[in-house]
């Protein structure tokens, strides 16, 4: 039973990593935006947004592949 | 914000190829990548440095341009920085103008162009060492009187080399001109540019500029390299000996990371008492990641190639000898470099595109890149060839070797076949010479190279580790429920939710050749190609009784499809679409979802139209 849950709990975990690793960039990024707003409301989360959420909405901003993902995005250009 | 305290803003400005980004790594400790070509960087990268007294300096690298009139988008990103137009980024405080100093006439031009605009500055002059090797002569004391701005010698991939300008940016330096207002666009007329050039040999004349001397062995290289035919030759011999190479090199390492895994998945398998738990660790993580993760050392060999080749200056010849071939197809030889980056990964070279100035030429180009065999291709591909193609010699090369080169080859001539097609519905196209500044022959460094294939392993690994695992532990949960009814004859994964819908997509792929086991394949690997191949080992690891199917995947489907399946399946991944992110960055690039769909339902048609011929040939052949 044990065994159950424990692997319940990993097919879940790994359904929420694929679906946020397929998360169009544009979407994944609001969504962290979202969540920093919500834990700036939390003085006990203030480590984790200075340590685990900035750097990885810094990230987020550049959505190109991971090879590019230290680039900062720019907006779009029109192209004609 | 208090503008004593705000990070001091610094734009790296200069034209391709003047080591930029070399000199970006540098200053922030940023690991960029920097390639011995114009046109690496195509957007603004922000890196930070922080002084030893904590004060912090933002760093911005612009794509390299010739003039603040831009031709390309690209460039555009440049002025646009300058002038603080972007939304999110006001002007920058100060501006390092990076000029190479063994081509200072080209470079200086840009710096009055940039003085102009009012912006504080400062003068990078790089590569003296290259320089000062080349005879070159430069009055650096009498460069920055002729300037008004300081002129600081550097060697940006040496260390210490960039010591004098991290001095000369301390954000202490620069407290009273910060936050300037925006510089306006100084309309510029024939005359200006005229004038600006009779500065540039007034300045040249002041400061005592010899030219570089010579490179007699360059000289004679190129009449090789640049030749029409020669040149071609060349490119197709180093390509064939890379594939040969990656085929035959790789083979000692791959062996010993199939053994690993299948003694981990043994190990695991003997240490767990059967059950849920156990059947997920080896049948699920073990026996999909890792048949993925056996393909690194060819990807590492692949990506040593191409970067030694970047390094040494090659590719721009490579596109010069290409530009004629290319226009017979609609494209110009700018194309060449987003095409070759494709290799790699078809997001950058769609990115690198931005270096092509005509819309039309641009829009080809990121229509095609997908065609080029990315890294992503290679576990498909060697897993096929390393089932239904004997190890073999072929004269002094390998059979399988060939194989692959011939696949490349196949991605290219599809490119250029589809290039032909729109080019019939484009019209004639405008005409853009090619004109790309040949950079010197250099040694591949070593620490770029190590840097690069450091990189390319982070990333095939982060995806391992990361998508591929987590799709590979959803497809086993998929393939192991519900459980097969009670007195059920078949495997049990038949019953699950992913042999029920194997068994749907069958009917949509069974005239390509396709059975339940690679449909099931193609779904997750909608998301990046390589998934699929450790799908496969999944979904054959569930209906199958052995215990190392992870490194036994290949014999097994060698026993279990037929050479025309095989074969279906490599032509189907030539041409199918099969990567989202991909498309999304074309959504990104051209501003409208229509290019992208556009893209998509040609290259789905291409591949099922491609798989079913070849499936039908092999097997009437066959």
């Amino acid at each position: 039973m044990l065994q159950e849950i424990l692997v319940g709990l990993i097919v879940l975990a790994a359904f929420a990593v694929c679906v946020w690793k397929l998360m169009p960039a544009r979407r994944r990024l609001r969504a962290l935006v979202a969540l920093d707003a919500w834990a700036a409301r939390h003085a006990a989360l203030s480590g984790f947004r200075e340590r685990r959420l900035k750097p990885r909405i810094a990230r987020a901003a550049g959505t190109g592949c991971a090879g590019c993902a230290a680039n900062v995005g720019i907006k779009p250009h029109h192209p004609r | 914000m208090d503008a004593t305290v705000s990070p001091l803003r610094v734009a790296l400005v200069g034209v391709p190829n003047c080591g930029k980004t070399a000199l970006f790594n540098r200053l922030t400790g940023s690991r960029q990548k920097v390639a011995n070509y114009p046109g690496v960087t195509v957007e603004r990268r922000e890196g930070e440095r922080v002084s030893a007294g904590g004060r912090v300096t933002r760093v911005l690298d612009l794509p390299g341009t010739y003039s603040l009139n831009p031709t390309t988008l690209d460039e555009a990103i440049t002025r646009d920085v300058l002038l603080g137009r972007l939304a999110d980024a006001p002007a920058p405080d100060l501006v390092v103008c990076v000029v190479d100093a063994v081509h200072l006439p080209i470079g200086l031009r840009l710096a009055l162009e940039v003085k102009r605009l009012g912006l504080p500055m400062v003068l990078a002059l790089n590569r003296m060492d290259v320089a000062k090797r080349r005879g070159v002569k430069i009055d650096a004391a009498r460069l920055a009187h002729e300037l008004g701005v300081a002129v600081l010698p550097t060697i940006a991939v040496k260390r210490g080399g960039a010591d004098a300008l991290i001095e000369a940016i301390e954000p202490s330096r620069w407290a009273a001109t910060r936050r300037l207002p925006s510089p306006a666009w100084p309309e510029t007329t024939a005359e200006d540019a005229e004038q600006l050039q009779a500065d540039v040999r007034g300045i040249l004349a002041a400061v005592g500029y010899t030219a570089p001397a010579e490179n007699d062995l360059g000289k004679r290289v190129d009449v090789v390299l640049l030749h029409p035919l020669g040149g071609l030759v060349v490119l197709l011999v180093i390509m064939f000996v890379m594939f040969q190479a990656v085929f035959s090199w790789a083979e000692a390492p791959m062996d010993w990371i199939k053994a690993g895994m299948a003694a981990l998945g043994d190990w695991v398998g003997a240490h767990m008492a059967a059950g849920p738990l156990s059947s997920l660790l080896v049948n699920g993580v073990i026996a999909g990641a890792g048949s993925v993760l056996v393909f690194l050392p060819q990807i590492i060999l692949l990506f040593f190639f191409i970067l030694a080749l970047e390094d040494s200056g090659y590719l721009p010849r490579a596109a010069y000898v290409l530009d004629r071939w290319m226009g017979f197809v609609g494209l110009s030889g700018r194309a060449f470099i987003p095409l070759l980056s494709s290799h790699a990964c078809a997001i950058p070279g769609i990115m690198s595109t931005r270096t092509i100035p005509n819309w039309r030429d641009r829009l080809t180009t990121i229509m095609i890149a997908p065609l080029m065999t990315c890294s992503a291709r290679i576990p498909v591909y060697t897993l096929l060839i390393s089932a239904f193609i004997p190890n073999r010699a072929v004269g002094w090369s390998n059979l399988r070797g060939l194989v692959m080169f011939g696949l490349y080859v196949g991605g290219i001539v599809s490119a250029l076949l589809v290039a032909f097609v729109i080019k019939q519905f484009a019209g004639k196209r405008q005409y853009s010479p090619l004109m790309l500044e040949l950079p010197d022959f250099q040694w591949p460094h070593g620490g770029n190279l190590a840097l690069g294939l450091w990189e390319r392993v982070k990333i095939f690994m982060n995806r391992v580790g990361g998508i591929i695992l987590s799709l590979m532990i959803v497809l086993w949960f998929l393939s192991n429920y519900p459980a097969p009814p009670p007195g059920a004859t078949g495997p049990a994964i038949q019953y699950s939710f992913a042999g029920q819908l194997g068994a749907l997509l069958e009917h949509v792929f069974r005239p390509i050749g396709f059975n339940w086991q690679i449909s099931i394949a193609l779904v997750p690997g909608l998301a990046a190609r390589e998934v699929a191949v450790g799908a496969l080992g999944t979904v054959y690891a569930m209906s199958a009784a052995g215990d190392d199917v992870a490194a036994q995947l290949s014999p097994v489907i060698a026993s279990g499809w037929s050479l025309a399946t095989a074969c279906s399946l490599i032509a189907w991944y030539v041409f199918a679409p099969q990567c989202l992110s991909t498309l999304a960055v074309v959504k990104r690039e051209t501003n409208s979802w229509r290019y992208p769909l556009i893209m998509a339902g040609y290259l789905f048609a291409l591949a099922y139209l491609a798989a079913f011929i070849t499936y039908r040939v092999v097997e009437a052949w066959a």
